[in-house]
């Protein structure tokens, strides 16, 4: 990088294209550019692949001093102006792209903006232009992140504007929000519009000189006092999304925060003191040994920010929108490893962070370098050293910073993997970005996952279970990444612990988790002993026994014609008198003769296609009819057949899971058997055991996914003209979805009040509370996954309304624009008479110099 | 098409091997001056109607253990979305497992997706590649090596347990031959 310094911007040839202008080795020269004898000659990259590469690998380089690199870009780049007319639009996109795609760098962006600002003002013009623009395209499309992403740019670039600059829009931003939350207490729009502005505050404080912030603490201060009542009412969601609930006869753990109203409360410390804001990085301050820039920055140019307009309507957007809670898994330390939720940088590091790892889905590694980083992002001394082992925090002498890199990065991530209801990317996304942070720096992320680990499971009791349910899942995929090893030997004492104690329901959950991703001997070999009991003898068999080669099971006989058949594939009439024989055995044994049939036949089905999924596949594909016509049969006979299917693969439930996941599909099965076998048929059974069973809660928790699934793409079908979905279909089908919640509700209800039939009877010593608490747990998790669905009805129509409004807002807008533009030039001409045309072409931003293509 | 170049590389891009072998044809056609190697990747606006995997729903899933059963492929693959179809890559000849296979999703953004979070990490315990494919057609489930399996295994000079050993034949004339992956676009 050093050599682009010697260049300077002279000598260039011809204007624009790649400068093929050969560079001779001179003897201070970096070796490292030539290898040996046969080195080939080197060519500078042209400015613009030179700019860009620079520009994305901003502040990445701990070595490099900010505000060199800074100077180092703004410089190549107003170098190049005259020469590289392309270029201006190409690093104005660049910057705007990478606000959105790398969000960690915006400050160090603007950095650089501000230098170049010093030099060819007109680029900021441009790049101003441009962002208010894309803001108003953003708030239109309700990409809110986007709009705060951007938002976050301007903000930082605020000591180059004149007056109020984003005070204005801010304000503007804020009477929407107050509209909104005025006409619904339900709304969340009003709510993510007071997020963006409060996150938007300090990067707008830190801008400026100490001067120009003096002026601005009066607009802060209002806008502080107004946002105030949005920040503070909590959501009637909030209840529904809440991660922790107290254990019986806990006393309840304070609620958590909102992250809004946490938010606010952290702003009106950081007011009162004076807009301290010690962890933003201020880049655009250069050292005073830099007389001249710093000189040069003081006294640049200021813009007027170009007016936005904001939508009387505003719309939701592609994701929905949910009141969050703050929560970390290193709360509660002897030392504080990350920022505490009263401190704003808690609120401004993850806020980044967040943004980061939902924008960079697209290359995880890229993610897990950033989040690795973190510290090259913010203020020199936010974080302690990175690498500082836990144990070393507390041999820091204060005031210096305890808050381990590490630990705010991973806690970030978990936040999203333990976010209610959903995060924004499927959840192994965020499996991979800790599983790529581990490789990419081991011994630094493996400790502090660690850590997290303990925590979790500590409170896995109180954890909502769907989150606990995602907690096994990603504990068990990580894992599977990492040789399965873990530290079995401290849980040892939880092994003996009842099946209904969470934390045992917990590590059996793992154990089979990590079973269906590897094998049973080899995941035996990684627990202690106390463990091995946990695997039984049957888990390691390929397959498992057919019950009808014991004589002693009712039917053997005519279980094993049938499998026979089966095997040769011989004609149904063939079968069907085995099938006859059975039923007429069983109504002399006073059985349901269909049932007893289903048994045998899906037994057996199952017993043929036992090698392997593709086999039973096939086999369920070759006997659908059958199959379809014993679902059909009875409600019994349907039962049956899932019975059938957990029973024979019991010890591996995730083949089971994904048979009856196939039945479903066939429409074998329907979703509310699924349902009726789990919370009735096996729940009794097990006198409620069976809810603690974490493949029963996945059986149940798919299941309704898919039913919730189909009804959202009918409904989001149904709002296309061109698409062929009557509203019929879609109602019936929402008709079933609901059904399907009462059914669940109605009997989880049962199981969590203790009235459940099962339940009348004493049973074991302190069982019953435990049986209730899962019942409860498990009532929250789909009570909330109808209260989502229901929301989204309702949404879908809304947000269909509401697009329309904003179409229609905005055609007004730009017939306005044209029509303004029209007269303005009109006026141009007839002032500049014969000299209009060159007017235009200022007019549009090229100021037809000399290296100007047109 | 997403249009501008993004600031980092995207995971959900098909691999070169693809590209490469798309474009073999067409490259070898032209006059092959030096430096002349990317011109497959620059028009790709000019490709993009005629693209077979813009809406591929299939991966093909390379460095698979011989023993890795399907089961464990539905375990891991399933984080992406319901799996429509699994097609285990086999010896020709023995008709058992050889180290690769298709997953077929429901949708595109799935099949995304798992490029995107699950290429590149451990299914039993290695590293396994996924690359989009345009999709499955019967008989390329079956190796192309001469003894059955895949044609790198026949190559393959290191000691792989899960993959057979050592390599079934040290082919004399390696030099200038292109590596195929069995079971993949020629």
């Amino acid at each position: 990088m050093a050599d682009y310094d010697r260049r300077g911007g002279g000598g260039r040839g011809g204007g624009g294209g790649y400068n093929r202008k050969r560079r001779y080795r001179d003897d201070n020269e970096d070796d490292n550019h030539y290898r040996g004898n046969n080195s080939r000659r080197r060519y500078d990259a042209p400015p613009h692949v030179r700019i860009r590469k620079q520009l994305i690998a901003i502040a990445e380089n701990p070595m490099v001093e900010r505000h060199d690199e800074i100077s180092q870009i703004a410089n190549l780049f107003t170098e190049n102006w005259d020469d590289d007319v392309l270029l201006r639009g190409n690093f104005t996109d660049l910057v705007l792209q990478l606000c959105v795609e790398q969000p960690l760098k915006t400050p160090f962006l603007a950095g650089v903006l501000m230098v170049v600002n010093t030099n060819k003002p007109e680029a900021v013009d441009l790049l101003l232009e441009k962002v208010a623009r894309l803001i108003e395209d953003k708030l239109r499309e309700g990409e809110w992140r986007d709009v705060k992403l951007y938002l976050k740019l301007v903000g930082c670039l605020q000591g180059v504007l004149e007056g109020e600059g984003v005070f204005g829009v801010l304000g503007e931003l804020f009477e929407r929000a107050v509209g909104l939350q005025t006409a619904s207490s339900e709304d969340t729009i009003g709510t993510e519009i007071v997020k963006i502005i409060l996150l938007t505050l300090p990067y707008v404080m830190a801008a400026g000189s100490p001067e120009q912030q003096q002026q601005w603490q009066q607009n802060a201060a209002e806008l502080l006092e107004n946002t105030a009542i949005i920040a503070s009412e909590p959501h009637p969601l909030q209840a529904v999304i809440e991660p922790y609930h107290p254990e019986v006869g806990e006393e309840n753990p304070s609620q958590s925060q909102s992250l809004i109203s946490l938010l606010q409360a952290q702003l009106q410390v950081e007011a009162t003191q004076g807009w301290a804001l010690s962890c933003l990085p201020r880049p655009w301050q250069f050292p005073v040994s830099e007389v001249e820039t710093v000189a040069k920055l003081a006294s640049a140019k200021k813009h007027v920010l170009p007016a936005i307009v904001i939508p009387k309507t505003v719309v939701t957007g592609p994701r929905p929108l949910f009141p969050e809670v703050y929560i970390s898994v290193y709360g509660q330390q002897e030392v504080e490893s990350v920022p505490p939720p009263t401190s704003l940088a808690s609120s401004l590091i993850r806020d980044a962070l967040l943004d980061t790892i939902n924008v960079l889905h697209f290359n995880r590694n890229a993610t897990a370098r950033q989040l690795i980083e973190v510290d090259c992002y913010f203020a020199p001394r936010t974080f302690a050293l990175r690498g500082t082992p836990f144990d070393r925090l507390r041999d820091i002498e204060k005031p210096k910073s305890t808050w381990k890199p590490e630990d705010v990065a991973v806690d970030a991530v978990f936040t999203q993997l333990f976010l209610l209801p959903n995060p924004e990317h499927k959840l192994v996304y965020y499996h991979s970005v800790l599983t790529e942070a581990c490789k990419l720096a081991p011994a630094a992320i493996a400790p502090s996952l660690g850590r997290a680990i303990r925590y979790l499971y500590r409170n896995a009791p109180r954890m909502d279970l769907e989150l606990a349910y995602r907690f096994m899942d990603w504990f068990s995929h990580h894992l599977s990444n990492f040789g399965f090893t873990w530290k079995w030997t401290e849980w040892v004492d939880d092994v003996e612990l009842s099946g209904l104690h969470p934390r045992k329901a917990f590590i059996v959950g793992s154990i089979d988790k990590e079973i269906r991703l590897s094998f049973a001997q080899r995941i035996k070999n990684t627990l202690p002993e106390p463990y091995q009991k946990l695997i039984g003898p049957d888990k390691e068999k390929d397959v498992p026994d057919f019950k009808f080669a014991n004589d002693d099971t009712p039917f053997a006989a005519e279980g094993r014609e049938i499998a026979a058949l089966l095997k040769r594939k011989a004609p149904d009439e063939e079968i069907d008198a085995v099938i006859q024989r059975i039923q007429s055995q069983a109504i002399d044994r006073d059985l349901d003769a269909l049932v007893a049939s289903t048994d045998v036949f899906v037994t057996c089905v199952l017993y043929v296609g036992s090698k392997s999924l593709s086999h039973v596949l096939a086999a369920i594909e070759r006997t659908k009819d059958r199959l379809a016509d014993a679902g059909a049969a009875s409600d019994a006979s349907r039962t049956q057949i899932i019975e059938a299917v957990m029973a024979y693969w019991s010890v591996h439930p995730g083949v089971a899971l994904s048979i009856v996941e196939k039945l479903l599909n066939y429409s074998i099965l329907t979703p509310l058997t699924v349902i009726n076998w789990a919370l009735n048929v096996q729940a009794g059974k097990t006198r409620g055991q069976a809810l603690a069973y974490a493949h029963i809660y996945e059986l149940v928790f798919n299941t309704v996914i898919k039913v919730t699934g189909r009804v959202r793409q009918l409904v989001v079908k149904a709002s296309q003209p061109d698409e062929m979905v009557d509203d019929e279909t879609r109602d019936n089908e929402v008709k079933n979805m609901r059904e399907l919640f009462q059914a669940i509700e109605d009997s989880l209800g049962a199981w969590a009040t203790g009235t459940k039939d099962e339940m009348l009877e004493k049973g074991e010593e302190g069982s019953d509370e435990l049986v209730k608490r899962w019942g409860t747990r498990w009532l929250r998790v789909f009570k909330r996954r109808q209260a989502i669905e229901e929301a989204f009805l309702i949404e879908a129509v809304r947000e269909r309304e509401r697009k329309e409004e904003v179409r229609k807002e905005w055609e007004v807008v730009e017939q306005q624009r044209a029509e303004e533009k029209a007269k303005r030039e009109a006026a141009e001409k007839e002032k500049n008479g014969t000299n209009g045309e060159e007017a235009k072409k200022k007019e549009n931003g090229e100021d037809g110099g000399e290296g100007d293509v047109e | 098409m997403r249009g501008v170049r993004a600031t980092v590389d995207r995971l959900d891009r098909p691999s070169a091997y693809f590209n490469n072998s798309r474009h073999k044809r067409r490259r070898f056609d032209k006059d092959q001056r030096d430096g002349d190697d990317d011109t497959a990747g620059m028009h790709p606006e000019q490709r993009e109607d005629d693209d077979p995997l813009k809406n591929a729903t299939t991966l093909y899933v390379g460095n698979l253990s011989f023993f890795t059963t399907e089961e464990q492929v539905y375990e891991l693959f399933s984080k992406c979305g319901e799996i429509k179809r699994l097609v285990m890559g086999l010896d020709r000849f023995n008709k058992t497992p050889c180290g690769f296979c298709f997953v077929e999703y429901y949708t595109h953004q799935d099949a995304l997706d798992c490029m995107k979070y699950i290429g590149g990490t451990k299914l039993d315990e290695r590293i396994i590649r996924t690359d989009l494919d345009p999709g499955f057609e019967e008989g390329r489930q079956y190796g192309r090596g001469k003894s059955g399996g895949q044609v790198r295994d026949e190559y393959r000079e290191d000691y792989d347990e899960g993959r057979g050993g050592l390599g079934r034949a040290i082919a004399r004339d390696r030099e200038g031959r292109d590596f195929v992956d069995d079971g993949r676009l020629r």
